[in-house]
């Protein structure tokens, strides 16, 4: 029959386009190769500084409670970490950062919706989150000893006023970047409000969101350590921030650096363990690879 | 089941899938006001293909919109007996964190269909369109043509209703292939025809193009710009030749075209 003599034909031309067109897939190099790529350079510059800084320490430019040796350093970190102090000590700063950053998740979602989808919301208070995500949270810290004491409520709400902001904007950003064609299609399939936002709005803003996610972390670990660092107390526990004052305190300089290496690697821990992962698995999914 | 849209008219016929009668639509007010379609007369058949054909500004898109009810009508009526129209567009709009079977079985979700009928479903129509070993594919891992076939599969998707099963499936394509290379999109039309043959849905497709036309159309009509108007129809079965067909209608295109001039 010449129907199914051209129908096959039909299937052997469109297959032969297919395999001609399909976007080549990348062989992804092996695995010890990819590590050393990711760990190798990182490494390097880290071992350049506390060269760089052994040599600038025994030229003896700087007395040594200015500039202490990188080894003096290390024996003060080494001596909390073998005594499990330090672990005290980071678990009491990082519990808190990450209670107030779910709070802030908790209430920044909704608010970037509202934000992102009823006009009149977004003409009120959009510029005004805006002008907060700029406004350093320490900013916030005498307020908050006032109103609260020195305690945890003082800690959180200048945690909150760091996250919120910009875990609402990553949210507003993400669904403003969604091309206006996908809505369009949810709604000549027949979604409703609800059904458009939970299937197709949600998930087309989620890289935008999850990029506010890492800020808003940023954004509370640094407050946290600002207002840890103010509001010192007895009553607050002993966490990175008054570590950190403590240092400053007794003029111990390897302390004080021991605590910015330590803020500085659970900052880079987190974002390395979670965020980087996570963005990873989202943006490889919608085939948004280049930067990675 | 008869869907009647903005006014209460009984459908002339039942074969009829859908009924535009004197369809006219402004946008504006006042002074500004823009006539988009100016008395506009169409009728589809159930299972019949229909063409629209015209240049920029003929209000195709506008056309579309009124039939799959996203827009009313400033006067006239729209009548449809078919189930929800389901919509395919230049751009294939897939949701590029979908694999091609959930984006086909996305509008089944909408409607309500349980998962396995879902994953039935969407595995039947992937195969339809030859795509049935691709369905854990995402968006960018397509071509241009496949992801165009994904889109038709998950328009076909959306013409399936929970309660509906003997409904007539109505298609608007608006320029579906106009962004394709030549190759493709001459298969993609072959493609076209074999699927309305095995599901025979009333299809109502807006193109630029005289020979696509020609090629898919069982009718083919011509609408004049600024306002859009019915200006004619042909109509084709086995016998007509198309070469003469396709000239025929490029010289009316052509005339319609001509008079938009700027004197």
């Amino acid at each position: 029959m010449p129907r199914t003599d051209s129908d096959t034909e039909l299937a052997a031309v469109g297959a032969g386009l297919d395999a001609l067109d399909t976007p080549a897939v990348e062989q992804a190099p092996p695995l010890w190769r990819r590590a050393l790529r990711s760990v190798a350079p990182p490494v390097v510059a880290l071992a350049a500084v506390v060269v760089v800084w052994q040599i600038l320490w025994s030229t003896a430019w700087w007395p040594e409670f200015k500039l202490p040796a990188p080894q003096a350093v290390w024996d003060e970190f080494w001596t909390s970490a073998s005594t499990g102090e330090v672990f005290g000590i980071v678990w009491t700063s990082v519990h808190r950062a990450i209670l107030g950053f779910l709070a802030g998740v908790v209430i920044g979602t909704p608010l970037g919706l509202l934000v992102a989808r009823v006009r009149v919301v977004r003409a009120a208070i959009g510029p005004l989150l805006t002008g907060l995500q700029s406004l350093p949270s320490v900013a916030w810290v005498p307020a908050a000893v006032l109103w609260f004491g020195i305690n945890d409520a003082a800690v959180y709400f200048v945690v909150l006023l760091g996250s919120i902001p910009s875990i609402a904007n990553g949210l507003v950003s993400g669904i403003d970047q969604v091309p206006p064609i996908l809505p369009r299609v949810g709604k000549v399939m027949g979604a409703g409000r609800y059904a458009s936002a939970r299937y197709i709005l949600l998930p087309a803003a989620l890289p935008g969101y999850l990029a506010g996610l890492k800020q808003g972390w940023a954004f509370s670990w640094r407050s946290l350590m600002a207002a840890e660092l103010i509001a010192v107390s007895p009553q607050l526990g002993l966490g990175l921030g008054a570590y950190l004052s403590h240092g400053q305190n007794f003029n111990d300089m390897p302390k004080v650096l021991a605590a910015i290496f330590l803020i500085l690697l659970v900052g880079v821990g987190i974002d390395l363990l979670v965020f980087r992962p996570l963005e990873r698995a989202v943006l490889r999914a919608r085939g948004l690879t280049a930067s990675l | 089941m008869s869907v009647n849209l903005h006014q209460r008219v009984r459908p002339q016929s039942t074969d009829v899938a859908v009924q535009l009668s004197g369809v006219v639509k402004n946008f504006g007010r006042g002074e500004h006001t823009v006539t988009a379609l100016d008395g506009v007369d169409l009728t589809v058949a159930p299972g019949e293909f229909v063409c629209l054909l015209g240049a920029s500004g003929c209000g195709k898109t506008t056309l579309l919109n009124l039939v799959a009810d996203l827009d009313a009508p400033t006067a006239g009526t729209v009548t449809r007996n078919t189930s929800r129209p389901a919509v395919m567009f230049q751009d294939a709009a897939l949701m590029p964190w979908l694999t091609a079977a959930t984006n086909v079985e996305l509008p089944l979700r909408l409607a309500g269909f349980s998962r396995a009928e879902r994953r039935a479903k969407a595995a039947e129509l992937l195969e339809l369109v030859r795509l049935g070993g691709q369905d854990r594919k995402r968006p960018h891992e397509l071509s241009g043509g496949m992801r165009q076939r994904v889109a038709l599969a998950r328009a076909l998707a959306a013409t399936h209703r929970l309660d509906g099963g003997e409904q007539q499936s109505l298609l608007l394509m608006d320029e579906p292939f106009a962004a394709l290379d030549a190759i493709t999109r001459d298969v993609m039309q072959g493609e076209l025809v074999r699927i309305h043959d095995a599901t025979k849905p009333s299809v109502l497709f807006v193109t630029h193009d005289v020979r696509e036309a020609v090629r898919l159309g069982h009718r083919i009509v011509l609408l004049s710009s600024r306002p859009g108007r019915v200006v004619r129809e042909w109509t084709k079965d086995e016998n007509t030749d198309e070469g003469p067909l396709t000239d025929d209608i490029t010289a009316r295109l052509r005339e319609v075209i001509s008079t938009h001039a700027a004197h």
